[in-house]
């Protein structure tokens, strides 16, 4: 995976964005830097290039309080996958009504703790997880989540879950016979696609089971949740979201007046929000190369490399001379803890500070506390007037 | 956030919503998310995780029926255990029973008591400084397992079986309630609305057959328990409670001199009638 390492792609900073150095200086490196505003910016853009869809936000994304306020405020709707992400929700006092619980695969106690909470719709996409839903039977409605594969997609959310689209009519048969309400159809066409088409074959693939009236149901299917997907700019390649969602909301046309549209964003509103800024805290020349290693890495914030394959823009702001390929290393012992390996640099001293923005999505999600190092903090510029008495929030002056 | 409604989040498919006048109280605790408003037509509502358990003015149907029922049933009950209710509703109604000595009531959560006490002063009117009252904050599972004491009458007053409540509609619970009973007693419960929830009844039902020489179920619409007829668990070792004759019900009801708004001997009586559909669903 070399090739696609440390690309140091111009990132446009906002001319009067926040001081960098002045952040680290006040609250310590490393740092994790999240724009409220920008979170606005996003969902309204998403909201605009699909009028009608509701917007739920995926959690899991960036599962931060404020970040689930600033959505919460602007009217967005949430998709959650676990308790931990209910209990989220609770605190914040996010209404359940306007919650769906996503995860195919579920136990007793998540449906339960899902209940409690007051979210009703639940996902399904076999016969055992109908079963599980069938105590509830009164209470719940169930989308069906369909697979469309995809291999294209950076993470391929098909090949997980999802039944099978031939497969699809025996599965809503199997839901009817246990007397369960199938509100509608769901589909993940992948996570940062490569184009919108893959969404337009998966609406129009569910478009007949939307209009067919089946024998046996409890009702017509009323709901078409067309997942997430929608890709985040990271390196300037990524055409506008505008024109990525021309086509879907062309498809979304054909769909039946009586189906709600929904949709799971999660990386399109996460990921331009939040910037990391880590700091060279250590150097060393190891054959004919400057090795810099970072106060950050793959086993914190920089793990979505690992997990979720993704490089972000790296901008140091301290580099002195002709850039060099040097190496970018994370603060851990494990020597898989390197962030670029050919980097174009200019000499970094000790205290150097390297931005990198896009950090929002499946960063701080997947950070771990390896070798006993804590997660990298937070902090939210523009957060919310809610969240001024939350204590995990620093409201900047 | 300013809420002008509240939509009871109990069926995905059906609700009931109350207008929210005024918020008198909201509160999470560790078990639970309570919160008690104002509605023009219902007076105080309380909610908890979103589904609706009481309002002060519906609260009689329930109350009434799961006190003055097994009492009147039992004729002479001294001892009556509480697990549960938390508002005191059941309480109040409970040591309206000249009969009654001694009334401990085991609440999970001890803010619910005092929330209650002072935002629905209306459900317990003085009842929890009654000297009859003994209060336990306890799981009401745990309490059960562990008592070495008997009572004439015990009530379950649970939530639904979904989250804290789940312990009280095991029958291991239902096994250590029927050790806890005296000579002669009998243990009502809580069983949701059949229409929307007949696995309650089918459980409770398949637990009491293998545990209780009689049992039954009996009803009562409840407004506010969206769905129809409630039906409240009947478990006893003792046949005859449940054959009371109306005459006899009638003459206890006059002695006892007790103020009802939705009791009568012959609701009592015809209580215990059920659907076909509810007797289907317990294999009657």
């Amino acid at each position: 995976m070399n090739e696609a390492l440390g690309v140091a792609t111009p990132v446009l900073l906002e001319p009067a964005g926040p001081d960098w150095k002045a952040l680290v200086a006040q609250y310590g490196s490393p740092l994790l830097v999240l724009d409220c505003d920008r979170v606005r910016m996003q969902y309204r853009k998403l909201t605009q290039a699909l009028p009608g869809v509701r917007l739920h936000y995926a959690i899991k994304a960036l599962p931060n309080e404020t970040m689930v306020a600033t959505l919460a405020e602007e009217g967005a709707a949430f998709d959650i996958a676990t308790s931990g992400e209910i209990a989220m929700l609770e605190k914040l006092f996010i209404d359940a009504a306007d919650t769906i619980h996503t995860h195919p695969i579920k136990r007793d106690q998540d449906i339960k703790d899902a209940l409690r909470y007051g979210c009703t719709t639940f996902v399904a996409d076999n016969i055992d997880e109908l079963d599980k839903l069938v105590p509830y039977r009164h209470r719940v409605a169930v989308l069906i989540r369909a697979s469309f594969p995809n291999p294209a997609a950076r993470v391929d959310l098909s090949r997980k879950f999802g039944c099978a689209i031939g497969e699809l009519p025996a599965l809503l048969a199997a839901a009817d016979a246990r007397g369960l309400h199938v509100k509608g159809l769901s589909f993940h066409v992948g996570s940062q696609v490569d184009g919108s088409h893959r969404h337009v074959r998966a609406i129009e693939a569910c478009l007949p089971f939307l209009r067919e009236r089946r024998p046996g149901a409890l009702a017509r299917m009323t709901v078409l949740d067309i997942g997430g997907g929608f890709p985040a700019n990271y390196d300037g390649s990524v055409e506008d979201i505008d024109a990525f969602c021309a086509p879907i909301r062309e498809a979304l046309q054909a769909v039946p007046e009586h189906v709600e549209v929904i949709a799971e964003p999660g990386r399109y509103l996460a990921a331009p929000a939040m910037t990391c800024l880590t700091t060279v805290v250590g150097r060393a020349k190891r054959g004919d190369r400057m090795w810099y290693y970072l106060d950050d890495g793959v086993y914190g914030s920089f793990s979505g490399q690992i997990f979720d394959h993704t490089h972000y823009p790296l901008i140091p702001l301290d580099a002195e001379g002709e850039p060099q390929a040097s190496v970018l290393a994370g603060p851990t012992c494990d020597s898989v803890d390197v962030i670029a390996e050919d980097f174009p640099v200019g000499e970094m001293a000790i205290g150097a500070l390297i931005v990198a923005p896009m950090m929002g999505a499946y960063t701080a999600a997947s950070a771990s506390e390896f070798n006993s190092l804590p997660k990298t903090r937070v902090i939210a510029l523009a957060p919310p007037a809610s969240m001024d008495e939350a204590d995990n929030v620093l409201r900047l002056a | 956030m300013t809420r002008n409604a509240f939509t009871e989040t109990l069926y995905d498919a059906y609700g009931q919503r109350f207008a929210i006048d005024e918020v008198y109280f909201e509160h999470r605790t560790d078990h639970q998310h309570l919160m008690i408003f104002h509605n023009a037509k219902f007076g105080r509502v309380m909610a908890l995780d979103g589904v609706i358990q009481t309002t002060e003015r519906d609260e009689f149907f329930y109350h009434e029926m799961m006190a003055h029922v097994p009492l009147f049933a039992h004729g002479n009950a001294r001892r009556v255990l509480i697990i549960g209710g938390g508002d005191g509703g059941l309480l109040r109604e409970v040591l309206k029973h000249r009969s009654v000595t001694h009334v401990t009531q085991v609440e999970i959560d001890a803010s619910v008591v005092e929330m209650a006490k002072t935002w629905l002063p209306g459900h317990s009117k003085g009842a929890f400084d009654d000297p009859r009252f003994n209060l336990v904050i306890d799981d009401g599972a745990a309490f059960v397992a562990n008592c070495q004491e008997q009572f004439d009458v015990i009530m379950i007053d649970s939530t639904d079986p979904i989250g804290p409540g789940e312990v009280l509609f095991t029958q291991q619970f239902y096994g250590h309630c029927d050790r806890c009973l005296a000579e002669g007693g009998v243990m009502v419960n809580q069983n949701g609305v059949p229409f929307m929830q007949l696995d309650e009844v089918r459980k409770t039902s398949q637990a009491f057959r293998s545990l209780f020489a009689d049992w039954h179920f009996y009803g009562v619409a409840v407004p506010t328990y969206i769905g129809g007829l409630m039906t409240l668990g009947w478990a006893s070792q003792t046949p005859a409670l449940r054959q009371q004759s109306i005459e006899v019900l009638t003459r206890r009801f006059e002695d006892a001199a007790i103020e009802t708004r939705y009791y009568t001997p012959a609701v009592h009586g015809g209580a215990f009638a059920l659907p076909r559909f509810v007797e289907e669903a317990i294999g009657l």
